[in-house]
């Protein structure tokens, strides 16, 4: 487990959601969206409380993206109404439009223009006084700023686009797979700056497909799988309900290996672990808590 | 309709604009095109230009009645060598010789006598009705008889060949250059699609009215300027200015209201070189046609833009103001507006 992540310590906070206590940021009830005849959000309903992170999580296709689109006034909702800041989003999209920032999940800067003149151009659409060269220090693109956005990394230019989503202060983020495809170290500075704009009290919608990010970043987790949402819950919760509270102790005997699986919660396990003990030769001991990406295939039967 | 999105939208087009060879391309040859003006026949050649010698002092043909003004042309040389050489190198059709004792004949009572020297590419037949003609007019010139009044009738559709070939072909490059305008307006349009940044636009206070608004003023306000750049490099500004100026107006909003449509068809820019290149042809065609002036018209009348093209000569070359063409006006104007609120909901659908 990571220790060193503080946002460990708030989902103890966050676990306790009551729902009325809290301002919520985003609310969803029962959002459908066809494409044609084919389903691709079946009914969903969730809400996302102020300064918090909720990971949407799921596989290709699971229906990620369309809600996000939703959320964020791209697409009108079959059914179900989306409402973000108190405002239903199909209603009164251009309300929401103004304190929102929305990451996609395509690339999508101009580019034959600069950084600096990609991020001014989103400035100046907002009637507000922005600070781009602070937004630019924010992603670590100094460097960067006078060069065309088509000459950027990868890793860069998700940077420029998470900027982007900034340019306006917004209260609530959207990143639709920010991440996704990028190197460890480009994947983590961004992951940084969600961090950051979650400690500044804004509230984020995250999807990803990966597990150990959404584990990382998330004080709440949403699994998606074909449209519907299967579990909603803090990645703590999610991995006790479903995982197995297992020990796996390895001992040593000459050049010899032997391992035992003793479960947690049985009567016997601390008799026989003292055992061990006394016996000597222990080589490790693990806990066999379950990771998320189990708890996903345990509920959907499919991998992320 | 917010302004600040208007103009950072527009701000921001024009850069783009500026970094797009193709759109630069469409710029530089619009203005490329109108210097084929200066390759084209200029209005000297229609005229009949005749060589004088005047061994005397007579001024016979000195002042030219006005009916002669604009087609013929005589211009006095210093000896009969020059003369002849004018007619033979084809400067005249035909030289005069005005004896010394001109002048003293006509004033004794007597019958003067003049003599023609004509370019062996004229027929017998035609020396001789030059000939009578300028003995005619010689006559009229000495004894001031009136000649019979003639009422000229001008049969033919193709009242086209009394404007020099240069002045008829004017209407082409500002045709030119409005539809190259589409292909730019398109290109930004598309461009927009294809590089996802639209969704991006539309997800902050910036409607699709106004990215449409603002790319209709930089491609109407570029357009207007190729023209105007290409009326000047032809010295072409004349006629009835509030009329031109409308015309290039509509003309501008025809191609920037078509571009807007058509770049709204796909997200591919490859695709969108077909989708305008196909338009873009037909509607060059009546522009094209200017330099064919035996073709037909009939069948490119259904095409908007000869509706442009005919008010753009009727126009610049007959004199006509905004009561000749009002008719072509109102017809481009209800192009416009189809083609524009045809481009809106093309955009609309695409984005919700
Ligand atoms: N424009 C579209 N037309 C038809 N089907 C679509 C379209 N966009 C997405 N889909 C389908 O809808 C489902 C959900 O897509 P999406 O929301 O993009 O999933 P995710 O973001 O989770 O990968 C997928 O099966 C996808 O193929
Ligand atoms: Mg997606």
């Amino acid at each position: 487990m990571t220790v060193d992540n503080p946002y460990k310590v708030r989902n103890t906070y966050v676990t306790g959601y009551s729902g009325s206590a809290h301002v919520m940021m985003i609310e969803a009830t029962g959002l459908t969206y066809r494409y044609g005849d084919f389903v691709a959000v079946d009914d969903i309903s969730f809400s996302v409380a102020e300064g918090e992170i909720l990971g949407f999580l799921g596989p290709n296709g699971a229906g990620k993206s369309t809600t996000v689109k939703m959320l964020t006034g791209q697409l009108v909702p079959a059914r179900g109404v989306a409402t973000v800041l108190g405002t239903d989003v199909s209603r009164h999209p251009k309300a929401v439009h103004e304190r929102i920032g929305v990451c996609f999940e395509e690339k999508n800067l101009y580019p034959r223009m600069t950084v600096r003149e990609n991020l001014q151009f989103f400035a100046d659409l907002f009637d507000r006084s922005v600070d781009v060269d602070e937004l630019i220090r924010k992603v670590d693109l100094e460097k960067w700023a006078s060069e065309r956005a088509e000459a950027l990394s990868k890793g860069m230019q998700q940077r420029v686009m998470v900027a982007r989503a900034l340019v306006n202060d917004p209260d609530v983020l959207f990143l639709d797979e920010p991440t996704s495809g990028l190197d460890p170290v480009s994947a983590e500075q961004i992951r940084e700056i969600i961090r950051a704009e979650k400690t500044r009290g804004k509230t984020v919608f995250l999807t990803t497909h990966n597990m150990a990010e959404a584990d990382a970043l998330s004080d709440r987790v949403a699994f998606i799988n074909e449209g519907r949402i299967v579990a909603l819950d803090t990645p703590e919760n999610l991995k006790l309900r479903l995982g197995r509270r297992l020990l796996r102790v390895r001992t040593r005997a000459g050049d010899d290996f032997a391992e035992e699986v003793l479960p947690l919660d049985d009567d016997a396990t601390p008799d026989r672990m003292g055992a061990l003990l006394r016996a000597g030769g222990i080589a490790t001991v693990h806990t066999l808590e379950a990771t998320l990406e189990e708890v996903f295939i345990q509920l959907t039967g499919r991998k992320l | 309709m917010r302004r600040a999105c208007v103009a950072a939208i527009a701000r921001k087009d024009v850069r783009m604009a500026m970094r797009n060879n193709l759109v630069l391309l469409a710029l530089v040859s619009g203005v490329l095109f109108s210097l084929v003006y200066y390759a084209l026949p200029s209005a000297t050649d229609e005229t009949y230009h005749l060589s004088v010698y005047d061994e005397g002092a007579s001024a016979l043909f000195s002042s030219l009645p006005p009916q002669l003004s604009r087609g013929a042309a005589f211009s006095f040389v210093s000896s009969e060598e020059a003369l002849h050489e004018a007619v033979y190198a084809g400067d005249a059709i035909a030289g005069i010789v005005i004896p010394a004792t001109f002048d003293e004949v006509v004033a004794a009572g007597g019958v003067p006598s003049l003599s023609l020297v004509v370019a062996d590419e004229l027929s017998t037949g035609q020396a001789e009705a030059l000939s009578f003609l300028v003995a005619t007019l010689a006559g009229y010139d000495v004894y001031g008889t009136l000649p019979v009044p003639l009422a000229t009738e001008v049969i033919g559709a193709d009242e086209a060949g009394f404007v020099p070939m240069r002045e008829q072909s004017v209407p082409f490059y500002l045709l030119m250059a409005l539809m190259m305008e589409m292909w730019t307006i398109a290109t930004l349009v598309v461009e927009e699609s294809a590089a996802g940044t639209m969704r991006a636009l539309l997800v902050t206070p910036a409607r699709p009215s106004d990215v449409l608004t603002a790319k209709t003023l930089v491609g109407g306000v570029y357009a207007v300027g190729v023209v105007f750049v290409i009326l000047l490099l032809t010295r072409s500004v004349r006629g009835d200015l509030v009329a031109l100026f409308l015309g290039i107006v509509l003309g501008a909003l025809l191609a920037v209201s078509l571009g807007l449509l058509l770049g709204s068809l796909t997200e591919n820019i490859t695709g969108s070189y077909m989708y305008v290149s196909i338009p873009l042809i037909v509607l060059l065609l009546p522009g094209l046609l200017l330099f064919i002036p035996d073709i037909s018209h009939d069948a490119v009348r259904a095409i908007p833009t000869y509706y442009l093209v005919d008010a753009f000569g009727q126009v610049l070359n007959r004199g006509a103001g905004i009561a000749d063409v009002w008719r072509s006006y109102l017809a481009i104007a209800c192009l416009d507006v189809v083609f524009f609120v045809g481009g809106i909901a093309a955009i609309r659908r695409r984005y919700r």
